[in-house]
């Protein structure tokens, strides 16, 4: 969509899933109806279910 | 040959000497009759180049809406509905005699929002809480940016008919701020509509990292709350619930647990986002003594009230970031701020509560994007 206004930055959403066990976190695109507390994927790591703990935008780097 | 300055203004009484003073004088007392005018275009050129990036803000809140809908399945006529929405208007109560105004704004703001929120569900009957909130955000920032555009408008057209140059150059100081609020609202669009986090959304963040494992219950309207076992005391966490797009009435929480619950806590701790001031960086935290929650002042005036009747401490922890920040999809910086604040809730758990004391902890906040 375009900017209505100059100098606006590109951003891409990223969905952080952190487990509470071996507090691996892993990094990947935000998808609809992620939300922050959702329960995850589960860990690689220990197997455990993992839990959405953040969702932030990240500036784009061209 | 050097060429000297002195060519260009020759001193002579030759021909060039009296057009050049010709051109001055004709250009000073253009100045002294016209200059006024001039200006009053000026400004008026840069205010509707202005104008027009607020009317292109509000076109596309009203699409975003129309799409919205659109894929909501909605068959009714969208854009008479969403206008009666955007238009709708509260008349603040008369304050010549302020015994007993918060009560009468509270009531008045409840009609509203009940009003809203029906309107909004006999659209999308059949959709989640999620979906009504949603929409309800975007018809909430569409109607903020029907206003600016109404009122710059009104101003630009009263400085044109009159050429009062001193009200032009009042909305022309203003403008910068004004654009800058816009576009917070235009960014705020994109996060809405994929029910992402905001800036503000980090006390709920808070509030919901406590919750994690614990039941939750209803307590107010869209207003959750649960009890938590921490550091051997008994922390009653309140949040609005996620991860719809609501604030919550957390006033009315505290109210509840302790007039209808018998719950004498030890302190109340709240969790907000507060504005910061330009050179301050985002995700600072501070903390500090008093009520921390925005809007009109309902809820703060009740937490206000029933702290100070019954003698509790209340603490305020707040997370700093600008007015854009606060309303667009959140950032890394204000994540990072979560372990800084649970490390606040920690050090005034052990330091100004004993074990075995109740403590309430408030995530203020807009919990769009987040769960619990």
């Amino acid at each position: 969509m375009a900017n209505l206004f100059k100098g606006q930055k590109q951003f891409k959403v990223v969905t952080i899933e952190e487990c509470l066990s071996c507090k691996l976190k892993m990094k990947r695109p935000f998808k609809i109806n992620d939300y922050v507390y959702k329960e995850g994927e589960m860990c690689q790591k220990c197997g455990t279910k993992m839990i959405i703990s953040a969702i932030y935008k990240e500036e784009l780097k061209y | 040959m050097g060429i000297s300055i002195f060519q260009f203004f020759p001193t002579d009484n030759s021909s060039i000497q009296q057009i050049l003073s010709l051109i001055f004088y004709a250009i000073f007392f253009f100045y002294l009759f016209f200059g006024q005018q001039l200006q009053v275009q000026r400004i008026l050129l840069s205010i509707s180049g202005a104008l027009n990036k607020i009317k292109d803000a509000q076109d596309r809140s009203r699409r975003e809406i129309i799409d919205f809908l659109q894929k909501n399945d909605y068959k009714g006529d969208a854009i008479s509905h969403i206008n009666t929405l955007i238009e709708y208007f509260t008349i603040s109560p008369v304050d010549l005699d302020p015994t007993g105004l918060v009560k009468k704004i509270e009531h008045i703001l409840s009609v509203r929002d009940e009003r809203i929120r029906g309107e909004v569900r006999s659209m999308l009957p059949e959709k989640d809480a999620l979906t009504i909130s949603i929409l309800e955000n975007l018809l909430e920032i569409a109607a903020a940016l029907n206003v600016y555009y109404k009122v710059v408008r009104h101003y630009y057209l009263i400085g044109k008919k009159t050429s009062n140059l001193y009200l032009l150059m009042q909305l022309q100081m203003v403008l910068p701020d004004l654009l800058r609020e816009v576009e917070a609202l235009v960014s705020a669009i994109e996060p809405i509509k994929n029910a992402q986090p905001i800036g503000d959304g980090i006390g709920p963040m808070v509030a919901g990292r406590l919750l994690l494992n614990s039941e939750k219950k209803q307590i107010a309207r869209d207003t959750i709350f649960g009890e938590v076992n921490y550091k051997n005391r008994v922390l009653y966490v309140i949040k609005a619930e996620g991860p719809a797009g609501n604030v919550g009435q957390p006033g009315n929480a505290i109210e509840y647990l302790i007039s209808n619950y018998g719950l004498k806590p030890a302190a109340i701790i709240m969790i907000d986002a507060a504005l910061k001031l330009e050179g301050e960086a985002t995700g600072e935290v501070a903390e500090g003594a008093g009520a921390a929650i925005g809007g009109i002042g309902v809820d703060k005036y009740k937490i206000e009230e029933i702290a100070s009747k019954n003698n509790i401490p209340l603490y305020a922890i707040i997370i700093k970031e600008s007015i854009v920040e606060a309303i667009t999809c959140m950032t890394k910086e204000i994540v990072e701020a979560i372990p800084k604040v649970l490390n606040r809730i920690d050090y005034l758990l052990e330091n100004r509560t004993k074990e075995g004391d109740s403590v309430i902890v408030v995530g203020v906040g807009n919990s769009i994007g987040v769960g619990q």
